[in-house]
Parts: C-alpha cells; structure tokens; sequence
C-alpha cells in the first residue's frame, strides 16, 4: 500500500462542507451549556435549597459518564418518552420527524452544562467577597451585584478553562457520528469507505481538527487581551 | 440622624456586639476606637447590613429597620442610607476609577450617564485624581485607590459614610493624602463614622470619640476629654498603651 498524497487534498476539499455542523454542535452545546453550568454553579455556590442538590447530582452523574453514553441515551431514550408523551396528549407528533443533530445538540449541551458548572464555579471563586459587599454597599441587589460586578470578574478569571471547555466539545461533536451526524468525522469515514483510501481522509480530518483548534487558540487569546485588560494577572 | 439601639451580634457562640447603642448627630464626625476584637468593625458593618445583627433597631434619618424582623427591601432601603469605606478599598477591579464612582449612581440612583460620568469627574478632581480618570484600580497605588473609594462613597451622596479603618493597609507615607482627603470632606459637614487605629486624626477630625471594648462601648465622649481625662480604667490603659510616653529607643 501507497500514501496517495493527492488524495489527501481531495479529502480535505471534501471535509470542508461538514465544517458548519462540527462548528454548529460545539457553539450549541458550549453555549447551552454555558447557560446550564452557570445556573448550576451559582445554585451551589449560594446553597440554594432542593437545586444546589439537583446539581450536585447532575454534575457527578454526568461527570460519571462517557459523553457517548449521553448521546446514546438520549438517541434511544428520547423518542420513546416524547411518542409516550404524544401518543398519551393526543398531539400527532412522531419523533422520527425530529432532525438526527437535534439528539447531539441536546446530549453534549447537557454533557458541557456539567462541566461548565465547575468552570463557572472556578471563576466564581476567584472572585473576592469584598468585590459583593462594596456592590451590596452601594446599594445594588443582589441579582445586579452579580450581573454587573461579579459575573464579569468570574469570566474573565474562567477564559483560560473556556477555551479549554471549547476545543474538548469541538473535538467530542465527532461522536456525533455514531447517530449519523456527518460532522467532520462521519464525512471522512464516507470519504474514506467509498474511496477506500481511510488513512488520507483521517489525516485530512486530522489537519482540519487542529487548525479550527489553532482558531479557538488564537480568539481565546484575543478575548483574553480584551476581557483581562483590568488585571495585571497572576503572580507575574 | 443615625440611632443605634440595643445592637447585638454573635459569631456562633461568640458574642461580638452585646448591646450597643449609639447617636450620632447630622453633621458629626464618630471615632469608634478600640484594641482588636472589640467588635468596632462588626459594628460599622452592621449599620450598613454587612453583617446581620441579632436584635436591636438601626435608624438612619426617617428609616427605621427592626432587626428582629424585616424584609430584603427593607435592607436595600437601609443600605441606600449609608455608604463604606474598606479597609481593602474594594475597587470595582474590572472597572476604571471613574466607572467605579458612576456605578452607583447609574445603577442604583437610575441618574443618566452623561449627569454621573460630569459628577464623578468632579469628585474624582475633589480628591486629587483628575488625572486617573480611566485607570483600572490594579494600576493604582493603595493611597489612590482608597481616595477612589472615598469618591465611591461620595457620589452617593448617603446620609452618612461608614469608613472601616481606611487607612490601615497603607504604606505609612500614603497615610497623609488619604486622611487629608476625609479631612476636607469632614470639614463640609458630611456625617461619618470611622473606625480607626489613629489617634492623632481621630483626635483633629472627630467631634465625638467612641471607645469600645469586648463588644460594649465602655466610654465616649468629646475627643480632648476622653484622650486627656478618661474615666474608665480601661480606656486608660488602652491609651497609654498606644501612645506610648517618650523616653525608649528601639
């Protein structure tokens, strides 16, 4: 067997069209679940009753299993409880009508929400309590104080865990494949089987993964410069 | 006018404030002193519901808050009344020294921000920092940052200013350019209460002095009576200590 040095730019022109869903699935699920790790975080963090528990158990659950079993679980599980549902209300929904990406935005928002919650939580311990009481001491409420004063300082401490958070979920989406996603991986895998050439198109796949990843470096630098221009930073 | 009435807190089984009750008079400048532990800070923060006293009754001007039973507007309302000084200035970090002065007033006092940003401005000029409009506190000295949280507290225009120990984290030749800024503002008949280690200032600037101990207030009164002649035997030992006579070298 040769390497088809050729072929490898064939393949990496043909990957170029599952960018957007691999992109689509990691804003989605960081997004969401930047959303849910926040809620999460800050039910722990200020002890709400009944939710600081409900979260503590979310997280160690999902933290507890592999991002593919969440996958898995909802692609089998979700249909059977929304037919239940629909056949029990009367509604004419049928879940074989739902678009398969929806399952992966729904399972890896949730499989991040988890994880978010503890970078969330890291940068609400960064911040110092004196920065709540001169909030409270102005005369801010207590949801402005955290909007306006600690929030923000919580984010800016978290970023370095963001990009972190970002570049995991990028490459975890190529799971997405195993409910016939075609995402980046899924794409290379039919280039690779109809072509039978997989090591080229693994390796086309490979080169795409890391300069998206080189991408979210790079931005992740810049936000940094932009959101810590307040800080002199760390022990430097 | 500031009431304290029956003001207690305790610290699980400690008690740190047993029963204080304390006037202070539009217009006029409290020292609170005392060794640490005495519960001074405790209190400062208890007028501004830092802390949660256990009972007792805090009235600022025609507010009036029952410990023993309120709700969070009432809290809000009372914190309205008054404004802080940190010991830890506990600047906005994310925020530049005139961003820190308009917040509150943005925020909280819903003033436009063409009207906070030309008010701030001028308090920021009041207190000698014209010039640092747009830094962020990480790029300013202590005695700096603690004149921004002077301006903080100012722009808010409350009924009276609490300062804890504000001069405490400083370099000693800082000192001087903070207390002269509280100086000036004592001076324009702004209520303060300040919780303090120096005596020399306390003495100048108060009209009342407040010495506490062991979480009661064991004596006040005007500050050349109590520093020349005080009654209690505690105070008196308290104040030879810190003032030590001449006559040793180190």
């Amino acid at each position: 067997m040769k390497l088809d040095v050729s072929f490898i730019w064939t393949a990496f022109v043909e990957l170029l069209d599952a960018i957007p869903v691999t992109l689509a699935i990691t804003a989605v699920s960081v997004l969401c679940g930047f959303l849910i790790g926040t809620a999460v975080a800050l039910a722990r963090q200020f002890r709400v009753p009944v939710l600081s528990q409900a979260g503590a158990a979310y997280v160690t659950f999902i933290r507890g299993t592999p991002m593919i079993t969440h996958l898995l679980l909802i692609y089998f599980g979700m249909p059977m409880l929304l037919d239940a549902a629909a056949e029990a209300l009367g509604f004419g929904f049928r879940s074989a009508s739902i678009p398969m990406i929806v399952f992966a935005f729904l399972s890896f928002s949730i499989t991040a929400g988890a994880y978010a919650s503890e970078v969330v939580r890291s940068g609400l311990l960064a911040v110092d309590r004196g920065q709540l009481e001169a909030a409270y001491s102005i005369g801010m409420t207590g949801p402005q104080a955290l909007l306006r004063i600690v929030l923000p300082q919580a984010f800016a401490a978290s970023l370095p865990n963001i990009s972190n958070m970002l570049i995991g979920m990028l490459h975890g989406s190529s799971l997405a494949f195993t409910v016939s996603v075609v995402e980046i991986n899924a794409k290379a895998q039919i280039v690779a089987t109809t072509n039978w050439k997989f090591f080229e198109a693994y390796l086309a796949a490979a080169l795409i993964y890391w300069g998206l990843t080189i991408g979210i470096e790079r931005l992740s630098a810049l936000a940094e410069k932009r959101f810590k221009a307040y800080s002199r930073g760390g022990v430097s | 006018m500031i009431a304290l009435s029956g003001i207690k807190k305790s610290f699980g089984k400690n008690e740190v404030l047993s029963g204080i009750d304390l006037k202070v008079n539009r217009g006029e400048v409290v020292a609170i002193l005392g060794p640490s532990g005495s519960g001074k800070t405790t209190l400062l923060r208890c007028i501004n519901y830092l802390e949660k006293p256990d009972s007792g009754v805090i009235s600022i001007g025609d507010f009036k808050l029952n410990c023993r039973q309120h709700g969070k507007k009432d809290v809000h309302a009372l914190r309205q009344k008054s404004a802080m000084v940190f010991q830890q200035y506990n600047l906005f970090r994310h925020k530049t020294a005139l961003e820190n002065v308009m917040e509150g007033l943005v925020v909280v006092r819903k003033v436009s921000k063409a009207e906070a940003r030309e008010r701030s401005i001028a308090l920021l000029e009041k207190v000698g920092l014209g010039a640092k409009l747009n830094a962020y506190p990480s790029e300013l000295s202590g005695g700096q940052q603690q004149r921004v949280g002077i301006a903080r507290a100012l722009a808010l225009n409350p009924e009276v200013i609490l300062f804890d120990e504000p001069t405490s984290a400083l370099d000693p030749e800082l000192v001087g350019e903070v207390l002269s800024v509280i100086r000036q503002i004592a001076e324009e008949g702004i209520t303060m209460i300040i919780v303090t280690h120096e005596m020399g200032f306390a003495q100048e600037v108060a009209n009342h002095v407040v010495f506490m101990d062991g979480g009661v207030i064991v004596e006040e009164g005007e500050p050349k009576q109590l520093f020349r002649y005080p009654k209690e035997e505690r105070t008196q030992q308290f104040l030879k200590r810190i003032t030590p006579e001449a006559g040793y070298s180190i």
